[in-house]
């Protein structure tokens, strides 16, 4: 199980636009209350599972391939806050729209740090393995369709309440599918980057010439 | 030997193990679909059922657990290839024995409306496409649900394509919750009332954890209980399971006190689980609960016992409500939300529905507002509607158990009325009144009511579901029918045993000081025994004489929940010492009130035009303009939004009282597309341009393109604004301009289009914006009202 007991505020402030922006006291206090309910309202769950880095089907387009070079295993894995989270979202949209994206920015704070739990419990398993960094369907060419069979093979839907619907979004929407390349000798350390992002041209942290971060 | 011999004969039913662990067992290919096997394994499937027969199983479960359109598309297979093969399998096992074969349906696999995108009505065709392939079963039974609307949309499809019993079990978390939030109580009490015939839990967790779950459940129907657990809970790393067949038939035994009918294995399980238990029950007795009977409704994740005064919000409601109705005119359902979610923040406990308008279709509006209403609302809803089919359509997609309102003595309405409650299992207010009017005296309403208990408990009713409203009339014009009201229901209460309901706030039409009646009238109306007050708890006289009664008439033990709301409680308080912030500072700094009351001030000297234009205006766009330079964050615009769209409350209040029409500077389409289920980035757009005056029909999300043109010819709108938050939705964003630019109502004389579309949303640029036909990019909600400037003005 994975309990969250704070949220990274940095991460959720740049979400929010831009970290040169100086807070008030005003604002402090909404991001109080909102890390709160995010955390009192996430219910985390995650599922992983290995599998051979060959499937054809599961590992598609030249991103993903790139990435698995020289894997010979892969761990494919999916997390959720569960439902609560989206309810409440949806809620405080309308009662205090201000709140509800910051409360949306937190949760996604949220989910990136359970996926960084299981990333570790990964990493855990296979010490003295070499691990990849995650790399979900939809970056760069690796089909966002491929999320629907990566929850069938993790059992999400039954385990986990994890679903997508028929655009293949995830269902809670604050949820995460990766794939973690397991390799038995040292892999180069290929960075994450905007070379394989889906947002390459349009992020909005580009084009203010700064970076997402990973 | 059929269902019904069955329960009667056998002590206890035994049911099957797990399906999947044996085809691991029988070394069998597992691909994604294990169903498939009835086809091209049939014999092996066969098999396995024998070797459960054998082991003692009474019922056995066909291997067609995801055999639905949703899972098999792209599998080759129709639902009815599968579904046909796994019950000849199932029909040749059990062969020369009394075994009954049940038609074994699980979730869809994608989740419901609202937080996924199926619809009721597409969950209730996929399961009545399995139901009828599954003609040749005995039995039907849902498992492994964790949502109450799912397996409610599940049961209708079986209750109206079928005639065979129906078992249901649901999935819970050790925190006695499903993942969609459904409770124990609420779970038992909305399946009880659809008339099924067993219900129980299966999967999650071993049968030890089950324990309290089943207890809980016990408490909350009288039906026989079914516990199918796991074998134990799965070690997370080899994701076995532990509990070995002498514990788990141990647990079991423990849980037959509450009430355990049928029982066997999910996953992990074997035949010799099966066989253990079997053997071990042939020891025990089955002890059928009898529960006290309750009125009780709920919501999927809210039970609200009738055991003390309820309040009933009434404001959900257009009657003499001008807003309200224009809201219903408009499609505007964050009004009507924002009722739903203020009455409750009031001190609601259930909500009145009533979306009644001459000029609308109450039927389709009901069914969206229901549905929108429970995707924001915890508590229990009223469907009232004076016509039986819009009752109908509502309580068909409401989450959980209902009351109708209503139903009177006329004979025509109790036959059309109370089948309806008893097939939706929903509780019914009874009007006291019937083809000759009211009547005058108690006795008069006390003898309808009566009759109304009668022809319900003919139907099969309990007068426990019937909750009976003595009517209030006027004080000021039938001074002495007051007394007549309560006395009324008095009687009913004391003499027949129902739950009694009452409207409060009619009683002081035409008086002054009609709080300081009503608030009376409930008081005295509590004494008597009412126990569903409809009153408007935005009134702090009302919910507040609710409170005070419970603590007086020693409900609110140790009056903690009085003493919970009225601890900091400060009478009238006011906000007039900070009325000297003008409208700019509030709105630059998002202080709602003193916006508010800024505007209240100005507008008793100033025109409402001139402070929209030279005040409000002009401060958001000093706000928007420090948001481009990143002064602000994007909350802080928001908030400033918020407090300029408390200021424009004001002033449209004053001009609709006035009755000035409304300030609008134009009318927008909001839509997020087809398939896309991220919206927050267009509700941001929507405060923004709600906010600079712009009249927004706000489609909502996954919205149809045909919905959008329909709504931009209706309403005569010439700007439509689309968002999607993902590349697989973006198609859906070129489909729908498409169907703009191609729609002839929409196209001016030259065939040119009438429509000026803007699109946002994250993975969208320019680029792509003028590709795919659309006449704006807009980078973020600033940039969508600096676009409806320069088109609309």
């Amino acid at each position: 199980m994975i309990k969250l007991s704070s949220l990274n505020r940095h991460e959720c402030i740049r979400y929010l636009g831009d970290a040169k922006v100086e807070m008030n006291s005003k604002m402090e206090k909404l991001l109080d209350i909102c890390e709160q309910e995010v955390l009192k309202n996430a219910d985390p769950k995650y599922l992983y599972k290995e599998v051979p880095a060959n499937i054809e089907e599961l590992f598609e387009g030249n991103d993903i391939k790139n990435h698995l070079q020289g894997c010979n295993k892969a761990v494919i894995m999916c997390a959720t806050l569960g439902n609560r989270i989206d309810n409440l979202i949806r809620k405080t949209q309308l009662l205090d729209m201000a709140k509800a994206v910051v409360l949306d920015s937190f949760a996604s704070v949220a989910i990136e740090q359970v996926c960084c739990s299981v990333d570790e419990m990964i990493a855990e398993k296979y010490t003295k393995k070499y691990l990849t960094f995650r790399f979900s369907p939809g970056y760069g060419d690796f089909p966002i369709s491929l999320q629907k069979q990566f929850l069938n093979i993790l059992d999400a839907p039954r385990k986990i309440g994890l679903c997508t619907n028929d655009n293949f979004l995830l269902t809670p929407t604050k949820s995460v599918t990766a794939v973690v390349g397991i390799s038995d000798k040292e892999i180069e350390q290929r960075k994450r980057g905007c070379a394989v992002c889906s947002l390459k041209g349009s992020c909005r942290y580009r084009k203010a010439g700064s970076h997402c971060g990973f | 030997m059929d269902f019904k011999s069955l329960l009667l004969e056998k002590e206890f039913i035994m049911l099957d193990g797990a399906m999947g662990t044996m085809l691991q067992k029988a070394g069998l290919p597992l691909g994604e679909m294990p169903e498939i096997l009835c086809v091209t394994h049939n014999e092996q499937i066969t098999d396995i059922h024998k070797q459960y027969i054998n082991a003692g199983s009474d019922i056995i479960y066909t291997n067609t657990f995801g055999a639905n359109s949703y899972k098999l598309k792209n599998s080759g297979y129709t639902v009815n290839d599968i579904i046909s093969s796994a019950v000849k399998a199932a029909k040749k096992a059990a062969e020369n024995t009394d075994t009954l074969v049940a038609l074994d349906i699980g979730p869809v696999g994608q989740l419901l409306e609202p937080t996924g995108s199926l619809s009721f009505e597409e969950a209730y065709n996929i399961f009545k496409e399995q139901i009828v392939a599954g003609k040749d079963a005995d039995i039907i039974v849902f498992e492994t649900m964790t949502d109450l609307l799912e397996i409610k949309a599940a049961v209708l499809a079986a209750k109206e394509n079928s005639d065979k019993p129906i078992i249901c079990t649901m999935t819970f978390e050790e925190n006695k919750r499903t993942f969609t939030g459904v409770c124990v109580s609420s779970m038992a009490i909305t399946l009880s009332g659809l008339g099924v015939d067993a219900i129980g839990v299966n999967c999650s967790l071993g049968p030890e954890e089950l324990l309290p779950i089943v207890e809980e459940m016990s408490f909350w129907t009288n039906l026989p209980i079914v516990v199918k657990p796991n074998a134990g809970l799965p070690d997370p790393n080899s994701n076995t399971y532990d509990v070995v067949p002498k514990d788990f038939t141990k647990s079991i035994i423990k849980m037959l006190e509450f009430g355990v009918k049928f029982t066997g294995g999910c996953c992990g399980t074997t035949p010799e689980y099966i066989k253990e238990l079997s053997s071990e029950l042939k020891k025990e007795k089955f002890k059928r609960i009898v529960n006290e009977k309750k009125s009780v409704i709920c919501s999927a994740s809210t039970t609200v016992l009738i055991d003390q005064p309820r309040i009933i919000g009434e404001r959900i409601n257009p009657t003499g409500k001008k807003l309200f109705k224009e809201a219903l005119k408009n499609n505007d359902m964050n009004y009507i939300l924002n009722q739903a979610v203020s009455q409750v923040q009031g001190g609601a406990n259930i909500l009145d529905v009533n979306v009644g308008l001459p000029e609308i279709d109450e039927k389709a509006m009901m069914v969206r507002t229901v549905k929108a209403l429970q995707s924001v609302v915890d508590v229990p809803l009223q469907i009232d509607s004076t016509k039986p089919d819009v009752i109908e359509a509502g309580l068909r997609i409401y989450n959980g158990k209902a009351i109708i309102n209503s139903v009177n003595g006329e004979e025509k309405s109790l036959e059309s009325i109370l089948p309806l409650a008893k097939k939706y299992g929903a509780s019914v207010v009874g009007l006291t009144l019937d083809e000759n009017g009211i009547p005058k005296t108690a006795q008069g309403r006390f003898d309808i009511a009566k009759r109304i208990v009668e022809r319900a408990e003919q139907y099969g009713i309990g007068r426990e579901d019937i909750f009976i409203d003595c009517l209030t009339l006027t004080a000021s014009a039938e001074q002495e029918g007051v007394m007549q009201t309560l006395k009324a229901l008095h009687r009913v209460k004391t003499e027949i045993g129902c739950r009694t309901v009452l409207g409060v706030s009619n009683i002081s039409f035409g008086l002054p000081n009609r709080e300081l009646v009503n608030s009376t009238f409930l008081t005295m109306a509590l004494q008597e025994g009412l126990d569903l007050p409809i009153i408007n708890p935005n009134i702090e006289s009302m919910t507040g004489a609710v409170k005070a009664y419970k603590v007086l008439a020693n409900i609110d033990e140790n009056s903690r929940s009085f003493i919970e709301s009225y601890n900091e409680f400060t009478p009238n308080k006011n906000i007039d010492n900070i009325s000297d912030h003008d409208i700019n500072y509030a709105v630059i700094n998002g202080l709602k009130e003193e916006g508010a009351k800024a505007t209240e001030e100005l507008l008793q000297n100033i025109d409402a035009m001139d402070i929209i234009n030279d005040k409000l205006i002009p401060a958001l766009d000093k706000v928007g303009e420090d948001f481009e330079k990143g002064k602000i964050f994007l909350p802080q615009l928001i908030q400033s939004a918020n407090t300029a769209q408390a200021c424009f409350d004001v002033i449209k209040k004053k001009l609709t009282a006035e009755n000035n029409i409304a300030v609008s500077k134009g009318k927008i389409i909001l839509a997020t597309v087809k398939g896309d289920i991220h919206d927050i980035g267009k509700n941001i757009v929507k405060v923004l341009l709600d906010n600079y005056g712009y009249t927004v029909f706000d489609l909502g999300r996954d919205v149809d393109p045909q919905l959008i043109v329909d709504t931009a010819i209706k309403h005569d709108i010439k700007m439509i604004g689309l968002s999607a938050l993902m590349t697989t939705t973006l198609k859906s964003m070129e489909d729908t301009i498409t169907l703009v630019r191609n729609t002839k109502e929409l196209q001016n004389p030259d065939g040119s289009s009438k429509c000026i579309v803007f699109v946002g949303g994250a993975v969208l640029t320019k680029d792509y914006a003028m590709k795919i036909g659309a006449d704006y990019y807009c980078k973020d909600a600033k940039e969508s009202v600096d676009t409806a400037k320069k088109v609309l003005g």
